[in-house]
């Protein structure tokens, strides 16, 4: 590899890695956060309907 | 919404200081095209260093006042670290290559060093996997983080002295890397480097660490079993469409 | 200052407690230290036959070898307490957690200053080191080691004995820590073998010194959020 190879490789590798790593992170707390949403409010659903009658 | 601003801030940043590292600025008289690298690699090892000084403080913090807020911080300085810790021992490497012949070498103290850093920070990592509870969590890691950060000196010095008492090769001397005489400019790239570097690690570390506090919730309410409770109240919970609703960043 | 005597009170009992167990299990300990020697003879298989590399090699080969025997004695040390339920007892003891922490500490790092003497003789054996001269600075290494060894093998030892994946957990915890204490350990014995010709010997002792002493301060100050899990 001439020295320009490696040095591809070094900026390709650390400036994509952390670009990957910072997508992951956006999808990851993006699918938490829904989560985290859809359990509330299944619960509190729940714990109000109870008054209801069906 | 900030948090994004600061996030597309850092992109920019980063490709500027990348394109002034890659085009603008001159190549070394002695290392050629390779001493790009080093801008990356140190910017890199920098903020490796500062993450692991995030979660050590952090883990005092909630030894200190049991606010697992503090664990979600050390959390984020730990998996932000070892990703920058990794790209820093790969910076090295693909320096080392061209410059000394070699990918590794033994008698530079800040490779050998990064590299035990590594191996720290996984095993910090590993640790808070296996443990279920969090406050149990939240101290372990704690502890380990702290031995850890206290050790990192040690490292360093003693591969200092490990090297200076060998005789070691004048050719491809680590020392020499960045010596007083370096031009301006290549220290101006280097400082952009860092700066924007610094600007993504914030970024990072904020989304990080809020990703830490949902992930916390969600296991809460998994705890605190309110769907069991609701169900045990006669009711099934209300099947939900997928929220729409984003809570603004 | 009666504070101060009531918490070496307790440090001493519980160090004696766990040396009378050790005595007592002596074939753990036992088994321990044949283990050491096995793999100091198995470092012969891998990297012999030549005696000259074996020679060199020497003081590294030796301290990994207390390194590994190092690593199942702090292990042993504790699951004593986690095998008879004894921990959560330990833990409701009204004491301050740093003479518990001081007292398993010193056992453990008197307990690896035996296993570190008596390996001295098998390397003497095994790879022709002539030991003679040099036996003071050797003892001190092994001393300065087992301390700082035990110093963060009793901190490591107590966070991971009742965690998932222990066997693995513990050397992959302790290994990365340890390395200044072996990187130092070694270059001592090796300088005290030579006759310490470039004068270095005072300096790698000062090292593992240093290391020991914060190793402890920092061990004894968390041991007790370790131990009211």
């Amino acid at each position: 590899m001439t020295d320009v190879g490696f040095v591809v490789a070094a900026y390709t590798v650390i400036l994509g890695g952390i670009g990957l790593y910072a997508a992951r992170l956006v999808r990851r707390l993006r699918t938490a956060r829904q989560a985290s949403l859809q359990i509330r409010r299944a619960a509190d659903a729940a714990l109000s309907a109870p008054d209801e009658r069906r | 919404m900030k948090t994004r601003v600061l996030g597309f801030a850092g992109l920019a940043a980063v490709t500027a200081a990348a394109i002034y590292g890659l085009f603008v600025v001159p190549a070394d008289l002695n290392q050629g095209d390779a001493q790009r690298i080093m801008y990356v690699h140190v910017a890199s090892a920098w903020l490796a260093y500062a993450s692991f000084g995030v979660t050590a403080l952090a883990g005092i913090g909630y030894l200190w006042k049991r606010d697992l807020r503090f664990d979600a911080v050390a959390l984020a300085g730990a998996e932000v670290g070892v990703m920058f810790t990794a790209f820093a021992i790969w910076g090295g490497m693909m320096w080392g290559r061209p410059v000394w012949g070699v990918y590794w070498q033994w008698e530079d103290p800040r490779l050998t060093t990064t590299a035990l850093l590594l191996a720290l920070y996984v095993g910090y990592l590993l640790l808070r996997r296996l443990t279920d509870d969090p406050a149990r969590r939240a101290s372990r890691a704690a502890v380990v983080g702290l031995i850890a950060a206290v050790d990192i000196p040690i490292v360093h010095f003693s591969v200092i002295w490990w090297r200076g008492l060998h005789q070691g090769p004048t050719i491809g001397d680590p020392g020499k890397i960045l010596n007083p005489s370096a031009p301006l400019l290549f220290v101006a790239a280097l400082m952009a480097m860092v700066a924007a570097f610094t600007l993504v690690w914030v970024y990072l570390m904020i989304r990080r660490y809020q990703l830490a506090r949902v992930d916390w919730q969600i296991e809460e309410h998994g705890r605190l079993g309110r769907i069991t409770a609701a169900r045990r109240a006669g009711m099934a919970p209300a099947a939900t469409t997928a929220g729409n609703e984003e809570p603004a960043s | 200052m009666r504070e101060l005597r009531r918490a070496a009170a307790v440090a001493l009992a519980i160090a004696r407690k766990d040396a009378t167990a050790e005595l007592r299990g002596r074939q753990a300990a036992g088994s321990t230290l044949f283990f050491a020697a096995l793999v100091l003879l198995l470092f012969g298989f891998a990297l012999g036959p030549d005696s000259r590399r074996l020679t060199d090699a020497a003081p590294g080969l030796l301290w990994l070898a207390i390194v590994f025997g190092g690593l199942l004695t702090v292990s042993r040390l504790h699951q004593l307490e986690a095998d008879d339920g004894a921990l959560e007892q330990l833990a409701l003891y009204p004491v301050d957690r740093r003479a518990v922490y001081a007292g398993k500490a010193l056992a453990g790092a008197a307990a690896m200053l035996v296993l570190g003497g008596l390996l001295l003789p098998v390397v003497a054996i095994l790879y022709a080191i002539p030991i003679g001269a040099a036996w003071l600075p050797l003892l001190a290494a092994v001393l300065l080691g087992a301390i700082g060894f035990a110093a963060v093998g009793t901190a490591y030892a107590g966070l991971t004995v009742r965690l998932r994946a222990r066997e693995v957990m513990l050397p992959l915890l302790m290994l990365p820590i340890v390395a200044p204490l072996l990187l130092a350990a070694v270059k001592a014995t090796g300088a005290a073998l030579t006759g310490d010709p470039l004068g270095e010997l005072g300096s790698w002792l000062q090292l593992l010194a240093a290391f020991d002493v914060i190793m402890l301060v920092v061990g004894a100050g968390t041991y007790g959020f370790l131990l009211e899990e």
